[in-house]
């Protein structure tokens, strides 16, 4: 059935309000895993990365619902394209959740982290907009995405904050993975703030919006992949 | 002076030191597992104090880090007394006091970090059913029984450990633990890490007094109350 969302996202080529009957899939798919292994489809590379995708999707439906096909569908296609595939080559989890896991924090944890993830993208690709056209709006669009992600971003790191104090007893760990998303809370305020000084607004902020993606990216997959840590994904 | 400590330049710049900092710590860390593995296994300043100090060539970001951040605390602070100080008036009352309802909650936070660094203790150890361990505060931790739950395929589904906490030889507490469900007593929190069989049912146990947790709570809380004001506020303008 994976597959069959390859040949509905691309609809939006036509116009961009036709990526709803993928997303409908997309979500009976979601919900279908979900309660076949009665957890939140959202361990491990194929649940999250699917999970990413459709949020990008959402996001890009919501934001693209009364605009004609234009770059903003020919960028964000792409993305949603790459990680429905980085989706369906990852092998699926198909047990239950951990018993550390069966918690309302953590499933409140990941979803946001992942829906930030999505506004981040989405950020990123005002960001290419804006620089391209040198649109006005597209920034506006590019600061609105971000500020929505980073309050997210904040809350979903709260959130796992409770559930790690409440899982083993601290809050916060020192381990590769803990300093990346750190790092990806403090680029993003780095980057509302750098807005309001003078000599840094403009395309200097907006390339730091799209840079702020390539962070993002490489908290979720590199450190994982390449740093140890109390995170998997 | 103090317009160096109330510009956003300051905060702009300080991010950035500090956002370089820790990925130099990210790439550190891994390579270095024997200054860094016991970083997290007890109280952070007694880490900075036999181990921190004496690896200064692995370790110079981490303090370099401290300084980043001393300076955004004291940086935040100060934007936001100027704030305040300035005159307000009822039309942007909301939009300026968000943004310090948000440094407040990340102040909290900080402070959270430094009381859990320095203050209080992080104990492990394994318990079999019925035995005892002793605690700081003349207290002591009893398993009364465990029991554990696996599925078809033999993975564990869940866990719990009944316990009992004495104080002075007095019972005061008695309560289940089990994945995320630990047991409070007067700021001490009990907890179930896993549990083994090593000939009879063990349970690995920790017990963990951070006196930071309560301020971290309501950093946290602050926070998300100040940035989703913000968020809504700074939504429409934009």
């Amino acid at each position: 059935m994976d597959y069959i969302l390859f040949l509905l996202y691309p609809l939006s080529l036509v116009r961009p309000r036709f990526m709803l009957p993928a997303l409908a899939l997309h979500a009976f798919l979601i919900v279908t895993s979900a309660l076949q292994f009665g957890r939140i489809p959202l361990i491990g590379m194929h649940d999250t990365l699917g999970f990413l995708a459709f949020a990008i999707g959402v996001i890009y439906l919501i934001t693209a619902w009364n605009r004609e096909r234009d770059l903003f569908t020919y960028l964000t296609l792409p993305l949603i394209m790459i990680f429905l595939a980085g989706s369906v080559v990852s092998p699926p989890v198909t047990h239950g959740m951990p018993p550390v896991l069966k918690t309302i924090w953590f499933e409140l944890h990941v979803i946001l982290s992942f829906v930030s993830y999505a506004l981040f993208a989405i950020g990123a690709v005002f960001g290419l907009l804006a620089l391209y056209d040198d649109d006005v709006r597209a920034e506006s669009n590019q600061y609105r995405s971000l500020l929505l992600g980073y309050v997210l971003f904040s809350i979903a790191m709260i959130f796992g904050g409770i559930w790690a104090f409440l899982a083993w007893g601290t809050y916060w760990l020192w381990t590769p993975k803990e300093l990346w998303t750190t790092i990806v809370w403090l680029f993003y305020g780095l980057y509302l703030h750098a807005r309001l000084v003078r000599g840094w607004s403009g395309p200097k902020v907006t390339w730091m919006g799209i840079f702020g993606f390539v962070i993002v990216l490489f908290t979720y997959a590199g450190v994982g992949l390449l740093m140890k840590s109390s995170h998997e994904f | 002076m103090y317009n160096f400590f109330r510009s956003l330049k300051t905060t702009v710049w300080t991010l950035l030191g500090l956002v370089i900092l820790f990925f130099i710590g990210s790439y550190l860390m891994p390579m270095h597992r024997e200054v860094f593995s016991s970083m997290n296994d007890g109280l952070l300043f007694d880490w900075v104090e036999n181990v921190a100090s004496q690896n200064l060539w692995q370790t110079w970001w981490f303090f370099a880090a401290l300084a980043g951040l001393m300076l955004l605390t004291i940086n935040t602070l100060v934007c936001s007394w100027q704030s305040i100080r300035e005159r307000w008036s009822r039309h942007d009352f909301l939009l300026r006091l968000s943004p310090q309802i948000i440094h407040l909650g990340f102040f909290f936070i900080l402070l959270a970090h430094l009381l859990g660094a320095g203050w209080g203790y992080r104990l492990s150890g394994a318990l079999p059913e019925g035995a005892s361990a002793p605690l700081p505060e003349d207290r002591a931790i009893v398993v009364r029984n465990i029991s554990a739950s696996v599925d078809g395929n033999g993975s564990l589904t869940d866990w719990s450990a009944a316990i009992y906490v004495l104080e002075k030889g007095v019972r005061v507490k008695v309560g289940i633990l089990g994945p995320n469900q630990p047991l409070f007593y007067k700021g001490v929190g009990f907890y179930l890490k896993s549990l083994s069989n090593e000939g009879m049912p063990v349970a690995h146990l920790m017990v963990n007094k951070d006196p930071g947790a309560i301020w971290a709570l309501i950093g946290g809380i602050l926070f998300m109350l100040g940035s989703i004001t913000l968020l809504a506020l700074k939504w429409k303008k934009a």
